[in-house]
């Protein structure tokens, strides 16, 4: 089977600064695959470079999907989105003073249509698309565990709320690859959990997961395969437990020597 | 969005009823005279380019300081059809809505692309651009001279064997303009309430993740600005028709100044806020407008006050009179961008 996305010598550079290079890797379809290195090693910057936020300086970026391959590289990030791609925030990014329901409504934008003449005379169609709107909406809330909630204001709610009503946000742009940076960030270990619960059941509905986690309780718990990334080099790929005991990635986080102390 | 609504829903439509038929009596009130129905007028007329200008600042988060260039385009377009056509009023406003969303598009296309500060200089210099045209290009607009003679607003029933009834007077303007008035709010809520409406509160909010919500920047900021642009022109128009002279002089950079001002003091995005702030600045301008020479100050310094009330407000109530959470929120975030004294990176206007 085609991958859903194939990442091939893909390089990434700020002026002299090389954030990324030579990055080879695949994701399989409907697989739950976490991207992991120490800070600085340019998860980050991968991420953006797929959701279409960074140009790629070299390389391709393959995305399959339905038996269309389309090449990502430079695509804007509204037409990434379109394609199918969703992403989170390292730094969780609501819309912050609308409610939760206007948030994920806002999620549903991209497979919408009503527009300027739509708004002002409601006409049949507009009615029926918004009534649409809020349905889904509801549907995606429920499915993260926010249900009920729709009329709070996005930033008055506790933290993990917020990370799941970004997943949330996520979904209703009704993605097949679902890129999240750092959910567990800032979650106690049962949020940490629930979390886990909640990406296999985004997995088992279909798609396909690639996460950025530095909380390694998750990577190991959720993911099936993990890619050590380190200096923007390809570092080591593999099953979570083979990663974490394979030297070279200890030495990417623990510093030399700590390689052979373990 | 429930938020904008009074928080008892009775209560905040009983006030609603309360005002319009206020205002629907107004004129039969004793002490109503001529000026004051003009005053009246002029509130509503600015009602209707606050709300229209409402549209990029409060509900996108754009500056735009140039709304007079689409108001003066609107003014002339409705002038000039007039006056070599005399086409009907009622076909005039459609027309004056699409020249001033061409000429919005025109301009926001390629311009939109700029953020912040930069848009705003961008907007003000075609506002300048506007009245240079307006005052130079005499084979059409008869520059300085001024355009006189515009007819009146008519309703014309003599092609259904009809009578044909004129405008004459302050009152038929009167209600008219509170036709409009209601239409530009109806539009307004709508909008808001709409796919569209989140889209730009969205851009409002946070411009990379309403990206990958999958909206396209630009042209929803395009949009915006055509819409707004385009209530603009209507206001235009309908000035044209009521005043029946137009000159270039009366579209200058001070009335953008001045319809900003409205927003800002009502609280930005608020529609009432909006709409509210235009009774203030109408009312006390007129007002300045007696008592200044009275004083034996000239009356341009009307707006060294409108200045000093932009300062006040931003030092005690930065987010206008009827805030909106958004705008309130990135007052506070921008004084405390301000307080860390942080690069001035990235600023969302």
């Amino acid at each position: 089977m085609t991958p859903i996305l194939e990442i091939k010598k893909l390089y990434k550079s700020f002026g002299g600064l090389e954030a990324l290079k030579d990055i080879t890797f695949n994701i399989g379809r409907g697989e739950i695959i976490g991207l992991i290195g120490p800070n600085g090693a340019g998860k980050t910057t991968l991420f953006n470079c797929v959701a279409g936020i960074e140009k790629p300086t070299g390389g391709q970026i393959i995305f399959t999907n339905g038996g269309r391959t389309i090449s990502m590289g430079g695509k804007k990030p509204e037409a990434v989105t379109a394609l199918g791609i969703a992403r989170t925030f390292q730094n969780i990014r609501l819309f912050d003073n609308l409610t939760v329901i206007d948030n994920v409504k806002i999620g549903r934008h991209c497979r919408t249509k009503s527009t300027f003449f739509g708004a002002v005379i409601r006409h049949r169609f507009q009615q029926a698309e918004e009534k649409m709107i809020a349905e889904s909406a509801n549907q995606f809330l429920e499915f993260v565990g926010l249900k009920g909630r729709g009329q709070e204001i996005a930033s008055s709610m506790p933290y993990g709320d917020q990370r799941r009503l970004e997943i949330a946000r996520a979904l209703a742009t009704e993605p097949h690859l679902l890129m999240l940076d750092e959910p567990a960030a800032g979650m106690n270990p049962q949020e940490s959990r629930d979390l886990m619960d909640l990406i296999r059941r985004i997995r088992d509905k279909g798609l396909t997961v690639l996460l950025i986690e530095h909380d390694m309780k998750v990577v190991m718990g959720v993911c099936e395969r993990v890619v050590v990334i380190n200096h923007g080099e390809w570092l080591a790929e593999g099953l979570p437990q083979d990663v974490q005991n394979n030297p070279k990635v200890i030495e990417a986080y623990l510093g030399t020597g700590a390689a052979d102390a373990a | 969005m429930a938020k904008f609504v009074p928080p008892s829903l009775t209560f905040g439509a009983k006030i609603r009823i309360g005002l319009l038929v206020f205002v629907l009596i107004l004129p039969f009130l004793p002490f109503m005279t001529d000026y004051l129905l003009h005053i009246a007028i002029l509130i509503f007329l600015y009602m209707i380019l606050a709300l229209g200008l409402n549209i990029v600042p409060g509900f996108n988060g754009l500056l735009d300081l140039g709304y007079v260039g689409f108001y003066g385009i609107g003014a002339y377009t409705s002038g000039l059809l007039t006056y070599h056509f005399g086409l009907s009023y009622w076909v005039i406003i459609p027309l004056a809505f699409i020249n001033g969303a061409i000429w919005g598009i025109l301009l926001g296309a390629p311009t939109l692309r700029l953020t912040g500060d930069y848009f705003a200089i961008v907007t003000f210099g075609f506002s300048e651009l506007v009245v240079l045209f307006l005052t130079n290009e005499i084979w059409l607009t008869r520059g300085p001279l001024g355009l006189p003679g515009i007819d009146v607003v008519s309703i014309d029933l003599t092609l259904f064997g009809g009578p044909k009834w004129e405008f004459v007077g302050e009152l038929p303007y009167y209600y008219l303009a509170i036709v409009m008035v209601l239409a530009t709010v109806f539009v307004m809520y709508r909008i808001q309430d709409s796919r569209l409406g989140r889209a730009w509160f969205a851009i409002r909010d946070d411009e990379v993740a309403a990206v990958s919500c999958g909206i396209k920047l630009l042209a929803y900021k395009v949009i915006a600005f055509a819409i707004s642009a385009a209530f603009g022109a209507v206001g235009g128009s309908f000035f044209a028709r009521w005043m029946t002279f137009l000159s270039p002089d009366m579209f200058k950079f001070w009335e953008s100044f001045l319809i900003l001002c409205m927003i800002v003091l009502g609280g930005m995005g608020n529609i009432w806020g909006v709409m509210i702030g235009a009774v203030i600045l109408v009312s006390l301008s007129e007002i300045l407008r007696e008592v200044l020479p009275l004083l034996g100050l000239p009356v341009e310094g009307r707006f060294l006050a409108f200045g000093l009330i932009m300062v006040l407000m931003m030092r005690y109530r930065p987010a206008g009179m009827m805030p909106i959470a958004a705008v309130a929120a990135q007052m506070r975030a921008g004084r405390m961008k301000r307080r860390k004294t942080k690069p001035a990176a990235g600023i969302k206007k």
